[in-house]
């Protein structure tokens, strides 16, 4: 098994998983049900940081059939698809999770009909995301499945436009100007920060120290974490995106992003979901349940072996 | 301008070699980690200040000063383990001075918001807002500031050891 592998285990989830989620959003439309929307939503938040995978994985599986005769423009076409496709998962996760959380904050808004704003949101982007991860598995399925292809068949245009948005994202990121790297660095550290400061310190509140501070305000600062998170995956994809070869064998890498999947994992599960409402009640003084200090310390020690799996990935090389 | 050259000689040294080996990843790993207490503790007192979650009691967030200062020394370790290692990469480079400068205007800053919002128990918590807030902004600039000119020494550098 190699990531040419890991690529073919994980790709179908991404589009499976963008219609289950879909299904499940009109389901809780028509059926009024809260509880089937904060499925659907933590289903989107899951497939936005799953997808991650999906795509950097790609890379290695186009290195690995380099050299075996298939086309290398199918192979562009459909990195320019999927690259689409991961914008647009990342962007209905990221919003479907802000739902979930406001939710978990402020409860279930009496039912009302018609759509919330935040649910026509989630289910435009839902729809854009189904139709593009359709291309990014059409195209995908083309590079090695040539029977399925019609006489004279040409790719979809909107492949066609994900490969050229590739590449000019690679020019910008690698020659456009020798500062747009460190810039993108420095907002990496910015993003670091404001997951640090924030589920950094909820977490260690919820493990006993900084006691005096009751939990549920310290549980609102966590959009100012989310919003480090995004920025971290949008700098964090366009550094792979610049140079893919430099990241996708590193095996320091590889490891900073199953962190990444966990930690992130922990976030969206038990701190994004109605599971940390039983946990923000804890006021100024008191102790956090042993469960919850189980979930803060797993929490502080993936995000800080993140911080150095990251400084060490030259180290990998 | 002539580079000193004691710079060579701390190069040459036992200490400036073994950090230029190995533990060069480890220690920037526990400067990136002391950056995230120092700034992270100082970013929080400073969103309170200007008025993000509300509902946070100001007061105790003085504990946070704790944390900024074990990060700050945790810095100034790694700090000058790494400055021994490359002596003249740092000390040739116009933006470590500066990197230096900002970092002092910055903990100058969190001691005067200590000093104007948190000695004094009497302060309501508009009080505190009141006095706080334009230091507030200050200390998020100048963090801001620490951190871009911190990333961008690895770009702005002309020897990486001494020349020759």
């Amino acid at each position: 098994m190699n990531l040419a592998h890991l690529h073919l285990l994980l790709n179908h989830w991404p589009i499976i998983g963008t219609f289950i989620g879909l299904a499940l959003l009109l389901v809780a439309v028509f059926a009024h049900s809260n509880d089937i929307k904060h499925v659907g939503f933590g289903v989107f938040a899951f497939l936005a940081l799953g997808s991650i995978p999906v795509y950097l994985s790609g890379n290695a599986a186009a290195e690995a059939t380099r050299d075996m005769g298939f086309s290398a423009n199918l192979v562009d076409t459909h990195e320019g698809a999927a690259l689409l496709a991961l914008l647009f998962i990342e962007l209905t996760g990221l919003v479907a999770l802000v739902e979930l959380f406001r939710f978990t904050r402020h409860g279930d808004p009496p039912v009302r009909k018609g759509l919330s704003k935040g649910m026509s949101a989630v289910l435009a982007l839902a729809i854009c995301t189904a139709i593009l991860m359709a291309v990014a598995g059409t195209t995908g399925g083309d590079i090695r499945h040539p029977e399925i292809n019609a006489e004279g068949e040409t790719s979809p245009a909107i492949a066609t436009i994900g490969a050229g948005f590739v590449l000019s994202t690679r020019y910008f990121v690698i020659e456009y100007s020798r500062w747009i790297w460190p810039m993108i660095e420095d907002f990496h550290f910015i993003g670091l920060i404001l997951i640090m400061a924030t589920v950094g310190l909820l977490n260690i509140r919820v493990l006993g120290f900084l006691k005096k501070l009751p939990v549920r305000p310290l549980h609102r600062l966590l959009p100012l974490g989310l919003a480090g998170l995004a920025i971290n995956v949008v700098t964090g994809m366009l550094f792979f995106i610049g140079m893919p070869g430099f990241y996708v064998f590193n095996w320091i890498f590889q490891a900073k992003i199953v962190a990444i999947l966990f930690a992130a994992g922990n976030l969206i599960l038990f701190h994004c979901t109605g599971i940390f409402r039983k946990w923000d009640k804890v006021g100024p003084g008191e102790e956090a349940p042993l469960y919850a200090k189980v979930v803060a310390a797993s929490s502080l020690a993936l995000w800080l072996s993140i911080i150095v799996l990251g400084r060490y990935i030259p180290f990998g090389e | 301008m002539e580079i000193p050259r004691f710079f060579l000689t701390i190069e040459e040294s036992g200490l400036s070699i073994w950090v230029r080996n190995n533990p060069f990843w480890a220690i920037i790993s526990i400067h990136a980690i002391g950056m995230a207490a120092m700034v992270g503790a100082s970013l929080i007192i400073a969103l309170r200040l200007v008025g993000v979650a509300p509902d946070l009691p100001i007061a105790p967030l003085q504990r946070l000063y704790r944390f900024i200062w074990f990060g700050f020394w945790v810095q100034v370790v790694t700090g000058i383990l790494l400055l021994i290692g490359y002596p003249t990469k740092s000390l040739t480079n116009w933006d470590f001075y500066l990197k230096l400068v900002l970092i002092a205007f910055g903990m100058v800053v969190m001691q005067m918001i200590r000093k104007r919002v948190f000695s004094d128990p009497a302060l309501s918590e508009a009080d505190m807002m009141t006095k706080g807030r334009t230091l507030a902004v200050w200390s998020m600039v100048l963090w801001f500031a620490v951190v871009t000119s911190a990333r961008i020494l690895a770009y702005t550098y002309t020897h990486i050891t001494y020349p020759g």
